[in-house]
């Protein structure tokens, strides 16, 4: 699972989303992303009652095919909007525009096309949560004694701050993520690079020694521990 | 209307006419008529004759450029007996008739060929969008459970979907028209976009992204542009040298806004770059490397006139830059401020 974006975890509570895809691959497969990135899933198995299931279990977004047995998502997008207005993103692989604006016009939140990158999927639920459901984001994650600020770019230590920089910033939210656990170099690169943080190898190395002095700065010594050939650790 | 052969064809009605001036001649000498009277005679015939020859002459040759110029003018000749007036003279209806069979049969081979062509198009379009089925669960799959060679096969997914993308932009390429959806876009997400749709490959070429901050928004097709962008990275990636390097940046050029695209690859030989967009063209970098397929810029190209986005390159040996131009229309900036 590593590797991902990881924002909608933030959350002190966990968002509810709903999978509604008749491909079970794919919904298997997305229900395993979303519970690995800190959300709570329901999968659709009948396609029969969608709506009162959705009225039962009150998600919090919904993910919407277009093409399902029976009816069709925007015929359910536009049963949804009669008593509710859950953020709905269509995840199809029909990118044609009138689908695109149908899908605007019978109110859906957002529009992905399939094979969707799903850095994006997730940043797009993020935003989407974040906007449907304000100030109910954790902006600080604490590991051990180090607490890290995600709005203000810094980190706290036994009462003294240290301001970081969009990179450093990233790969310790990375790291405090995943704490505990060795992240590889590649899997680091990957999520920056989710995070439209394009470094290379080299410079992953340069970003995690400034991390490592300015850390020192404060008497945060060692915390950043290099796993010989595997990656780093916190 | 030839008229040396047409005067050709009237020789053995010309000849049955001096047979019969001669034959006459003989009959009135020897019916003992004056010299004087049979020339008079002879020579009214001649003057008849002339005059009806050159006459019809005249009519078929106006009638003959008159079909011909109407079937210059028609954009589709094929339908030059629909258009055309049944003839007066009796071979002609012939012809006519002919004309008339070999059109219907023709258009009948042509609606055919054109509902079969429609219908594959259809079935190819559909294809493309159930293939992207089993590409996300298989792109999920491995994502889920990353192995040492799942970033392999992902890589491999991106180029499979580069190829089917490909391939449908080149099914709907002829009705881009009906398949647009111009709106206001920011420059920097487009851009993000397309390389975290070709992360893999780039991270495992090595490349390093240079990508400059841009604030500009442009009004244009989304889809389409990251198309082309697809396209462009791809080419950096396959023509790449050692220590490959993609710079994207962006500039203002009175009322443009260029998106630059820069590589420091094998670049393109001075000759081959006027012929680059032209289909199928691979030039000398195409037997160098040998997925040179010659559609990719192609298919760029001929997207960029449907959007009226200008697309140029320039080239050396150390890298190529290729230059999307929008432009930024005045009017919607005035109207919103």
């Amino acid at each position: 699972m590593a590797g991902q974006n990881k924002e909608g975890a933030e959350s002190m509570k966990r968002y509810k989303i709903m999978v509604i895809e008749d491909d079970s691959v794919i919904q298997g497969e997305l229900q395993t992303l979303l519970n690995g990135n800190g959300y709570t899933t329901i999968g659709v198995k009948s396609f029969s009652a969608v709506t009162e299931q959705i009225k039962d279990e009150k998600p919090h977004l919904i993910l919407l095919d277009i093409k399902l047995p029976g009816e069709n998502g925007f015929a359910l997008c536009s049963k949804i909007r009669t008593f509710s207005e859950v953020p709905i993103i269509f995840v199809t692989s029909c990118n044609t525009d009138m689908d695109e604006l149908n899908s605007i016009m019978l109110g859906g939140d957002a529009f992905i096309t399939k094979p969707y990158n799903s850095a994006i999927l997730l940043a797009k639920i993020a935003s989407l949560l974040k906007k449907a459901y304000p100030a109910q984001q954790r902006e600080q994650i604490v590991y051990g004694d180090a607490v890290l600020h995600l709005e203000s770019s810094s980190l706290d230590y036994n009462g003294q701050s240290v301001e970081l920089t969009k990179n450093e910033l990233k790969i310790l939210y990375y790291l405090f993520k995943n704490g505990g656990k060795i992240c590889s170099r590649g899997d680091m690169i990957e999520y920056l690079w989710d995070n439209q943080l394009y470094v290379d190898d080299n410079a992953l190395s340069v970003n995690i020694n400034r991390i490592r002095e300015k850390l020192a700065s404060i008497g945060l010594t060692d915390f950043i521990k290099t796993k010989h050939r595997q990656g780093y650790t916190i | 209307m030839n008229s040396k052969r047409y005067w050709k064809n009237r020789l053995p009605f010309l000849l049955t006419n001096l047979v019969c001036m001669a034959t006459l001649t003989v009959f009135l000498l020897v019916c003992g008529n004056s010299v004087s009277a049979v020339v008079l005679i002879l020579i009214v015939w001649a003057l008849v004759l002339l005059t009806g020859l050159v006459l019809t002459y005249w009519k078929r040759k106006r009638q003959m450029k008159k079909l011909l110029d109407m079937a210059k003018q028609l954009s589709e000749r094929y339908l030059i007996p629909e258009v055309m007036e049944l003839p007066e003279q009796a071979e002609d209806q012939v012809y006519y008739q002919l004309l008339k069979m070999a059109g219907k049969s023709m258009l009948e081979q042509i609606g055919a060929v054109e509902r079969e062509r429609l219908e594959y198009k259809e079935y190819i379009e559909q294809w493309i969008h159930e293939i992207k089925t089993p590409i996300t669960a298989m792109k999920l799959l491995c994502e889920n459970h990353r192995t040492d060679w799942t970033k392999e096969l992902l890589l491999e997914l991106e180029k499979t979907n580069r190829f089917t993308e490909q391939a449908l932009y080149y099914a709907r390429s002829e009705h881009t028209e009906k398949d647009y959806s111009v709106r206001e876009m920011a420059l920097s997400q487009l851009v993000h976009q397309a390389i975290a749709d070709n992360k893999y490959l780039l991270l495992q070429s090595g490349m390093r992204l240079e990508v400059e901050e841009m604030h500009d928004t442009v009004y244009s097709d989304e889809k389409w542009v990251r198309f082309i962008l697809n396209q462009l990275i791809a080419n950096a990636v396959k023509y790449r040298t050692e220590q490959p390097v993609l710079r994207i940046s962006t500039l203002k050029r009175q009322d443009q806004v260029v998106l630059v695209v820069e590589d420091n690859g094998i670049g393109i030989a001075v000759s081959d770059l006027p012929r680059i967009f032209e289909k199928g063209f691979t030039g000398q970098n195409g037997r160098l490397i040998q997925q040179s397929t010659g559609i990719g810029l192609y298919l760029c190209k001929r997207l960029c006139e449907k959007l009226g986005i200008g697309i140029t390159a320039e080239s050396s040996e150390h890298g190529t830059a290729i230059s999307l131009s929008f432009h930024i229309n005045c009017l919607i900036h005035e109207v919103q401020s």
